[in-house]
Order: structure tokens, then sequence, then C-alpha cells
């Protein structure tokens, strides 16, 4: 009873957190900033109390709730998270209080504030929305406030890249949402009774023809390529990253980016195993030609945020090879490293950030010996660029691995050509990490600030997690392995000839039903 | 059986061919008459017709807006009086409803007229 | 009352058509309403104070929706009626239909207020004219006949191609007027002959006959009923401003006093559209459906190309909002197209919606127009999110909900227009028309940059001042377009239950 509530209070509170917002008048300036951290930490309650809550074994969804929202389309308000969401709402809860934190708007605080606690809610609803349009209806209001960060508080070019951003989004879910229309009217034309949206139910079935599938498939995954964003469709993302503010930076890579990803894990595999399989090899393919092409990229940087944002290409490259090897491992890495790199790399553009506020260039050229002016920040840059270089023993690594290691195991070849990624990373971020912080300190370097203890305990949470879940990243892979592992069960038994690599193969009929309960 | 167009067309022909006869008649007599009238041009015969007084002035002239009002509202009631003529031969039929239809529609008239009046349309100053 | 009583004295007469006048009230409530307004104003003269046309207005449309309930609830009880010798329908689209053109009525006349007080243009004849523009729109949803179908559109486009022409210090109001007459003069023409033909093809103007008649009879040389059926869609189509004949609109409507513009872009798409459907959908619909699909599929995807494309290149405010609803048009055409309960539905969803996103778009441009009503550029709008807040976001508010964002009407009206097509299998439609709202969403972008991420403060041209006649209008819009995006629930009812047993299935 209680649990069945949590999901929609989460949502619910962060709008109700904004109304109060929007009703205070302007000039009082000073109690916006307060109203949303209090609203996020609440949030990140929570989730805390969800995580702790979870059933660790059971594969299926938790905290369920299921109410009707529009009778007539069988819509309805169905959330819930399982091992595969867990995490990722957890992540978007947590890395709220870190953002508002982290960084201060120069201006208006009113709209700044509200517009972040109506993402925050975006940003839960999607991750644990069951229900094809309530997915759709958070994946595209999110683009809203993020439109809002970009266009208001951003820098440079700051409206060309929102309106390239919010462009390239909605185009995306343009199809997505022909696409889910079509798989509902279509699965009830097989079916027969009532029109629903319900992901559960539609997973389960499997009434559509394969053609039909694939083609639905391939609308769903230009939006969620558009998100990822998968090359040739990354372009909105380096201008989106290095154009908003701080805090923007920080929420899109921890949670828009993951909207992609996630979308292929849970409504690409797991609705359209078929045509998953299928398109494995194209996907793969992408994202092998992500790892590369964003970690050549990030070499050619001049700008240090450019930079963090083409080694996301990057990352995200290796997520999505880890997703379409379609073994376990495979997608537990990709899901680990969804949740690593939002860690890493939102800590990445909090540091580029407070770089920023000292010395208001991201220019590589223009910094240089900053590690002896600023001998803490370069030490906390360190941990953080070694994890997300990928080094054992920190959180980068273990994601990566064992996405590698579900490449090889699914999709050897492309797995072959994805470790060189592994070493480009190495080399931009070392070579930006020596130009940036070695050298001689002259002029307006030598003088910059340390970090300070505010700076500090914002960037500490981050900095205890990297090393934490490199050490011990049971913790994770205990909750999310059983919903990984019916995932793959489930493509295994709805997609004739593939021959899942790491699960019990092929079970008979009559277990079948009760090892996929979990998804019912 | 056949092209539904050209069916079509074949219910235009009677059409076609009484309006080439109407061109063909006319054409006719204008034809005979500038065949035997006669011929003497004059200046005088050039100048436009307007009641046999000189016309004067440009061809484009302002004319008085208040004309174009009048005639509005002759038009208006023209029509009415179109409209009440036919109800009028056959006004037994209808009734009580017909007699309040047409008390309707003059009613509605009659407002316009009100409106026109109060409006200073009807004074001439 | 009386009408009981009249009713009595005509059954008493007997064999006469009789006329259920609490049947067809809307329409005679705004009828009556108007020519009583235009007396009561004339013979009082000054005495009545400057708040009295609209007052009376919005409480004669509030009558009106008042009886469209009612009649609503009798139809459920008794079914639909055929009245008038069936020259009139009471059913629940018609109804629908109604209460959408009385909601936009209401908030017409509230824009209105404002905006004649602002420009020194106050007098009864604007809402005189507003509400008998509102009597032929009923009159039309309601037609069950094609010359009262006609009869209908007469009175409300006469009525607004005067209103458009109001603004009488204005020369680019005269020129919209003259422009809207002259071209809907000549769809009122083609509509006319399309009607002719029909009638020559089927022997009867009334819709029901004409759909009887070719049910039970197939006409072999059909050339003349073919024939009609373009006619009479051109005729629609120059009405409701579909791609190719759409050249008028964005002259007019940059031209016509902003209150007039967004009437015309609610109510007259509204009527039109309504008109089509009873014609194209309602009786042509299972004869012949496949003849004129085809058009109506290409009328809509120029439409949502044309419209949505050319909008991006226009710098005048007005102008885009006139090209945008060229695209919104298309969206319509393709509910049309898909010819089923479904899509009709869909459609009636989507009219509402849009009364109140443009109602409420037209509404803030008015404002912005400031005195003179000449200030549509883009850049007239710059910094109207710092100056004005609450107003920019209730444009920002509508502009989303036009491109579709999720929790507005917008969203919902698209998707149920997708779910139509791809129900009767043109998914290929419902893409180009998404890929329509992506191009368009880049206009209304383009307007909220201009509010918000352009000019510095301190160069506004003249302060925006919100009457409060205006806001209360915003604040309708506001909330219909909220409401129907959040609670569709008793809407979308009511719209299928309007459309359930009056279009014939497929076969």
């Amino acid at each position: 009873m209680t649990s069945s509530a949590l999901l929609p209070l989460m949502i619910l509170v962060p709008f109700v957190g904004a109304g109060i917002v929007a009703l205070l008048p302007a000039r009082r300036t000073e109690l916006f900033r307060p109203i949303a951290l209090l609203t996020s930490i609440v949030v990140l309650g929570m989730a805390v109390f969800m995580l702790v809550n979870f059933k660790v074994g059971d594969p299926g969804y938790q905290f369920e709730s299921n109410t009707t929202w529009i009778k007539d389309l069988g819509i309805s308000l169905h959330f819930g998270v399982d091992g595969i969401s867990l995490f990722l709402v957890v992540l978007a809860a947590g890395i709220f209080p870190i953002a508002l934190l982290g960084s201060n708007p120069d201006h208006d605080p009113k709209p700044y504030y509200g517009w972040l606690l109506v993402l925050l809610a975006g940003s839960i609803g999607v991750f644990c929305a069951l229900d094809l349009v309530v997915f759709f209806v958070f994946f595209e209001i999110v683009l809203v406030p993020m439109y809002f960060l970009i266009g208001l508080w951003g820098h440079g070019r700051r409206v060309y890249a929102a309106t390239k951003f919010f462009l390239y989004t909605m185009f995306g879910s343009a199809l997505m949402l022909v696409g889910l229309i079509a798989l509902a009217v279509l699965h009830q034309k097989a079916v027969g009774g009532p029109l629903t949206f319900d992901l559960v139910t539609l997973a389960r079935e499997q009434a559509l023809s394969t053609t039909a599938s694939r083609w639905i498939f391939v609308a769903f995954a230009v939006a969620f390529a558009v998100k990822v964003p998968l090359f040739p469709l990354h372009t909105w993302l380096p201008d989106a990253h290095t154009e908003a503010p701080t805090a923007g930076s920080v929420l899109l890579a921890a949670v828009m980016l993951k909207l992609g990803t996630y979308g292929f894990v849970r409504f690409g595999l797991d609705l359209f195993p078929e045509a998953s399989v299928w398109a494995a090899p194209v996907m793969l393919t992408l994202g092998v030609v992500g790892i590369v092409y964003g970690a050549i990229c990030a070499t050619m940087q001049k700008d240090l945020k450019r930079l963090v944002a083409y080694s996301s290409v990057a990352h995200l490259g290796f997520i999505v090879l880890g997703i379409f090897s379609i073994t376990t491992q495979g997608i537990e890495g990709g899901i680990l490293q969804m949740v690593n790199h939002g860690i890493t790399t939102g800590a990445l553009f909090l540091l580029v950030g407070m770089v920023y506020e000292r010395r208001h260039t991201r220019e590589i050229s223009a910094l240089s010996g900053l590690q002896s002016s600023a001998p803490v920040m370069a030490g906390v840059f360190t941990l953080v660029m070694l994890s997300s270089i990928g080094l054992p023993g920190l959180n980068g690594f273990v994601g990566e691995f064992l996405a590698l290691l579900g490449a090889f195991k699914g999709a050897r070849w492309w797995g072959v050509v994805a470790v060189t990624g592994v070493i480009l990373a190495a080399l931009y971020l070392l070579w930006a990490y020596q130009r940036v912080f070695h050298g001689k300190a002259e002029g307006e370097n030598a003088k910059m600030r340390d970090l300070t203890w505010s700076e500090g305990a914002v960037l500490a949470p981050l900095l205890f997690l990297i090393v934490f879940l490199g050490i011990y990243p049971k913790v994770m892979l205990d909750r999310i392995e059983p919903s990984v592992k019916a995932l793959v069960v489930h493509i295994d038994r709805n997609v004739e000839g593939f021959d899942a690599k790491d699960v019990t193969p092929k079970i008979a009929p009559a277990a079948k039903g009760a090892e996929h309960g979990g998804e019912g | 059986m056949s092209n539904p167009l050209s069916d079509l067309l074949r219910s235009y022909l009677a059409v076609g061919l009484f309006a080439s006869l109407g061109f063909i008649l006319v054409g006719l007599l204008l034809f005979l008459s500038w065949l035997v009238r006669p011929s003497r041009p004059q200046a005088q015969k050039y100048i436009s017709y307007e009641s046999g007084v000189d016309p004067v002035g440009d061809m484009w002239s302002q004319s008085q807006v208040r004309y174009y009002i009048f005639a509005l509202l002759f038009v208006m009631f023209d029509v009415e009086a179109v409209f009440i003529f036919p109800w009028a031969t056959r006004v037994e039929l209808y009734g009580v409803f017909g007699l309040v239809e047409m008390l309707v529609f003059i009613g509605i008239l009659l407002l316009g007229l009100v409106y026109a009046w109060r409006k200073g349309v009807l004074r001439w100053a | 009352m009386t009408a009981a009583v009249l009713q009595n004295v005509l059954a008493s007469v007997g064999g006469l058509p009789s006329i259920e006048f609490s049947s067809v009230a809307p329409s005679i409530i705004l009828a009556l309403g108007g020519v009583l307004l235009l007396t009561v104003v004339s013979v009082t003269k000054d005495k009545l104070p400057v708040w009295f046309p609209a007052v009376w207005t919005i409480s004669a449309a509030v009558a009106a929706l008042c009886t469209v309930f009612r009649l609503w609830i009798r139809v459920g009880k008794w079914g639909n009626l055929s009245l008038i010798s069936g020259a009139v329908g009471l059913d629940r689209f018609s109804l629908f239909v109604i209460g959408t053109l009385c909601v936009s009525v209401v908030m017409g006349a509230l824009l209105l207020e404002g905006y004649l007080r602002r420009e020194d243009l106050e007098g009864p004849e604007w809402y005189v004219l507003l509400l008998l523009a509102a009597a032929g729109g009923t009159t039309m949803a309601a037609a069950n006949d094609l010359i009262v179908l006609f009869i209908g559109l007469e009175i409300l486009s006469i009525a607004v191609y005067i209103l458009s022409a109001m603004h009488r210090r204005r020369m680019s109001s005269l020129e919209s007027g003259l422009k809207y007459f002259i071209h809907g003069a000549f769809a009122s023409a083609f509509l006319l002959y399309g009607i002719a033909m029909v009638y020559g093809a089927t022997g009867s103007t009334n819709l029901a006959r004409i759909s009887t008649f070719l049910a039970d009879n197939v006409i072999t040389q059909n050339g003349l009923m073919l024939g009609g059926i373009a006619l009479m869609l051109v005729g629609f189509a120059f009405k409701v401003a579909a791609v190719p004949f759409h050249q008028w609109a964005p002259d007019v409507y940059q031209g016509a006093p902003t209150p007039v513009s967004a009437f015309m872009a609610a109510a007259v798409k509204t009527a039109a559209f309504a008109g089509m459907i009873r014609v194209f959908v309602l009786a042509l619909g299972p004869t012949y459906r496949d003849e004129w699909r085809p058009m109506v599929l290409a009328l809509a995807v120029l439409s949502l190309l044309v419209g949505s494309v050319m909008a991006l290149v226009q710098t005048n405010v007005k102008r885009m909002l006139a090209y945008s609803s060229i695209g919104h048009a298309g969206f319509i055409l393709v509910a049309v197209h898909s010819s089923t309960a479904m899509g009709t539905s869909a459609a009636l969803f989507y009219l509402l919606s849009y009364t109140f996103m443009v109602m409420g778009s037209f509404g803030v441009v008015a404002v912005v127009g400031r005195k003179g009503d000449g200030h549509h550029q883009l850049s007239d709008y710059r910094g109207l999110g710092r100056i004005r807040p609450g107003l920019a976001l209730a444009f920002t508010i509508f502009l989303l909900a036009q491109a579709g964002v999720p929790l507005t009407a917008g969203f919902l009206s698209k998707f149920y227009v997708i779910r139509s097509a791809i129900d009767s299998g043109d998914t290929a439609l419902g893409v180009v028309a998404m890929l329509a709202a992506v191009i368009a969403a880049f206009l209304y972008l383009r307007v909220i940059v201009a509010m918000y991420f352009e000019g510095e403060p301190g160069d506004e041209v003249a302060p925006v001042k919100v009457p409060a006649a205006v806001s209360v209008a915003i604040g309708i819009a506001l909330a219909g377009t909220l409401l129907l995006g959040i609670v569709p629930d008793p809407v979308t009812h009511a719209a299928n239950e309007a459309t359930a047993e009056l279009v014939a299935p497929r076969r």
C-alpha cells in the first residue's frame, strides 16, 4: 500500500515543488534555492527508501502502481521499477541535489529552479513508467525544461544549441509516437480486446508479425538513437553539453543521455526481441563507431567541456555495445555503465564548471599548471578522470569490463574493435590532464583558488561512489542481475534460432511461464 | 453503357445549339442593319449620351455615398417583396403557421429598419 | 413555453412541416441574441454601459451552451432526430460542434472587449456579427440538407467578411476583408455548383436521402456525381484553408483585427470541417469513400507540408499562425481522410483543442499588437518573458501545445489523429503528419526564442497592457488547453459518443 504510492509520490513531489516556486513572487530570490533543495532531498529520501526496501532476487517489477488515465485509449498510469530501472531512478534522484548545490544561476533564479524541479519529475517518471504513452509523455516533457535551461542560462551559442537539441529529439520522438500507436493498434487487431499501451502486456503477448515489429522497432530505435546519441545522430550532444550551464550538463550526462540506452533495454529488447536480434549487428556497429569516433573527436577538442562531451559519446557506445551483445553480462555491464557514466561524467562536468567559474574560459590552451595553484582539485580531477578511463578498482572499470565481456561472448569482432576505445580514452583524458594541470602556471592560472570546502562537500558523495562501486559493485549487480536474466530468457524464448550465450539454454515449455512470471 | 462524361456533354448539346442559334440571329440582324443604314459620321455623334446634357468632367467622379445606402435599403425591401408574393398565393395552405413565419421574417427586417433609422441613415443631411 | 403552444396550434392545423423550436434552440438563441442586441443598442443609443454588448454576447453563448447540454441528454434518451422535414439533424455530432462554437464565441467576445476599448472602436456591431456568424456556424453543423448547409455557410461567411474589414482605420483590415470576400465568394460558388451537380445526380439535396439513394442505386454514369463531389470539396477546402486553396489565409489572418483572426481560425474552421464531415463522411462515406479519399489525402499531405514549411520563413507572427493553422487543417484532414467513427471523433477532439489553443495564441498576439494592432513582427516579442512573464508563459504553453508537447491538448489531439490514421491502415500518412509537426515545432520555438532569449532590458517599443477581459479569455484558453491534455476523459468520451452510431462502419 505504501509501496505502491511511492513512485507516483516521487513524481508528484517535484511537480508540487515547481508549483510552489511558480507561485512565489519573483523578488523573493532567497527562497527558491532552499525549496528546490528540500524537494530534491525529499525525493532522494524516497529513492533511498526504495533502494533499501527493494527485494533482491526478484526479477519482476516492484513498487507497482496502476491507475487508469485515459480510459478510451487504454492508457494507464502504470509505474514500477525492476533491477534495470532501479539504479537509474536512484541516480536521477541522487544527482539532482548535487547539481543544485554544485552551481548557481547567474540570473532569474525563480524559473531556473522551477524548470529544474519539472525536469526532476520528468526524469523520475521516465524511468519508472510502464505504459508506453506515459513513458512517451515523460520522454517528451523533459525536453521543455532542458530547452529553457540551456537557452536561458547557457553560454555562447546557447539558443542554437537549445533549438538543435529540441528539434533532434522531437524528430526522433515523432517517429516513436507513430510507432507506439501502430504497436498498440496492431496488437489490438491481433489479440482483440481493448486497446492497451501497457508495456508488460505488450511484451508478454508478442502479437505482431515479424515485419511489423521490425518496422516499429526501427521507429523506436531512431528515437532512442537520437537520445543516446548514436553516430550519426549525435551532433546535438556536443553543442548542448558545451553551451548548457553546469547543472544542465550534469543532468544531461547523468539523466538525459540514459533515456536512449534505457529505452533500448526496456522498449527495444523487451518489446521487440526478434527485431532486436535482427538489428543487433547494425546497432553494435553504430555503438563501436561511436566509441572510436567519440574518442578521436575528444582527442581533437580545444575546449575542455567539449572534450568531456565527446567522451560521453564514446562511453555511451560501450553501453550500446553491451546491450546489443544480448548477453546477461553485456546488458548488466551496459546498465552498470549507465549509472557509472552518470556519476563520473557528472563529476567531470562539475569540475569543469568549477574551473570555468574561476577562470572564465574552458580553452585547454589557456589553462596550464593548475596543479600547483589548486592541488586538491587536481587530485579530485585525477580520480574522476581515472574512473572515466576505466581504471580497475574504480567504478568506470566494472561496467566497461562487463560490457566488453558480454560483447566477446555475443559479438566477438565488435568487442575487439571496441577495446581500442579504452586505449583512446586513456590517451585523450591523460593528455588533457597533462595540458591543463601540469606545466607552468602563469598569470591567472597561478592565482586560481583551490576547491572550497563546500565544493568539496558537493563532490564528496560522487567520489565516494566512484571508489565504493569500483571495489564492491556486487550491491548493484545483485539487484540488476535477476531482471536482466529474465530479459535474456524472454528474448531466448521468443526468438527462434537465437542462442543465449550465458543463460540456461532453451527451457522446457512448462517451466517457461513460471520463470518469466516476473515480467508480468 | 457509354462514357459518362460524353453523356453529360450530350445533355448540354441542346443548350449549345440554342446558344449558337441566338448568336447567329443577333449577328445576322446587326449585319443587316449595317448593310442598309446610311453612314454619315459627325463629331457630335461620338459623345457619350447622358440624358441630353453635355457630359463634363472626369469619368471617375465620386457620387454621394448616401445613394448607396438607399440602394441597399431598396434592394432589401425589393427582395422582401419577391418573397412575400409567392407566399401570398399559398397562404391558405400554410395557415397560422405560414402567418407566423412571415411575421418572423418581416419582424427581423423591421428590426433592421429600426437600426438603420436610429443610426440616422434615413435622414438626408 | 411559447414553442410548445405554437406546436399545439400547429398540430391542430395539421399537415404542416412541424418545427421543434427547442431542438434548434442554440441557433435560435445565437441569431436572436444578435438581432435583439442590435435593436436594443440602437433604440437606447448611448445610454447603455460600454461592457453591455460583450456581456450580452457571452450570456447568449452560455445560454446556447446550456441548451446544448440539455439537448445532449435528450438525444441520449430519444436517439438522433431529423427535424424540419429532414433539413436539420439533431445528433451528438452537431451538438459537439455547436458547443465548440459557443466556446469560441465566449472567448471571441472577451478578446473583442479588450481590443475594441484599446482601439477606440467600441460598438455593438462587432458582437452582433459575431453572434450571427456563430448562428450560421451552428446551422451548418446541424445541416442535414445541402441547401441549409449552404445558407449556414453564407450567414457565417458574410458576417466574418464584414468583421475582418471592421477596423476602418487600418488599410490592411480593409484589404483583408475584400480579399476574404472575393475568395470566399469563389468558394461559395464552387460549393453551390457542386451541390447543384449532386442534386442532378441523386435528385435530392437532403443528405439522408442522398445517402439512401446512393445505397440503393448504382449510378452507372457518375460523371455528374464525381464532378459534384470534386467541386464541393474545393468549396470546403477553401473554407478550411487547405493547400492549394489556402492563399487567402495568410493575408486575411494578418490583416483582420486580431480577435477576428482568432475567431476565423477557430470557429470558421470548426464549422467548415463540420460541414465537410457531414457531407463527405456521414452522407457520402458509405458509397463514395473510395472516390473522395484520394483527393482528401492530397489536400492533407499538401496542407501539412506547405503549412509547416511556409510558416518557418515568416517574420510576422500573425502570418506565422495563419500558416500553422493551415498545417493544423492538414492534421484534421488526416482524420477526415480515415473516414471512420474513430477519425471523426479525432477531428472533433482536435477542433475543440485547437479552438482553445488558437484562441489563446491570438489572444496573446492581440495584446502584444499594442495600440494600433501593428506590432506583430517577431522582434516585437523580444523580452516579453522578462516584462510580462505570465503572458509569455501562457503563450509558450499555447505554442508548445500546438507543437504537440505532452500534457497539453495538442498532444492528445495529434495522438487521436495518428491513431485513426494507423487504424485505417495509413501509417505512412501518420509519419508524414508527425514529421510536419516537427518542422512546425521549429517555428513555435522561434517565437519562444524571441520572447525569452532575445532583447536587452529597456528596448521594448511600448508597454504591453493586458485588459481584464482578455486575461479572462486567455485564462479560459489555458485551462482548456491543459485540462484537455491532462484529464481528457470526459471530452474524449463525448467525442466518441458523438460519432459512434453516426458514421457507417467501413465495408
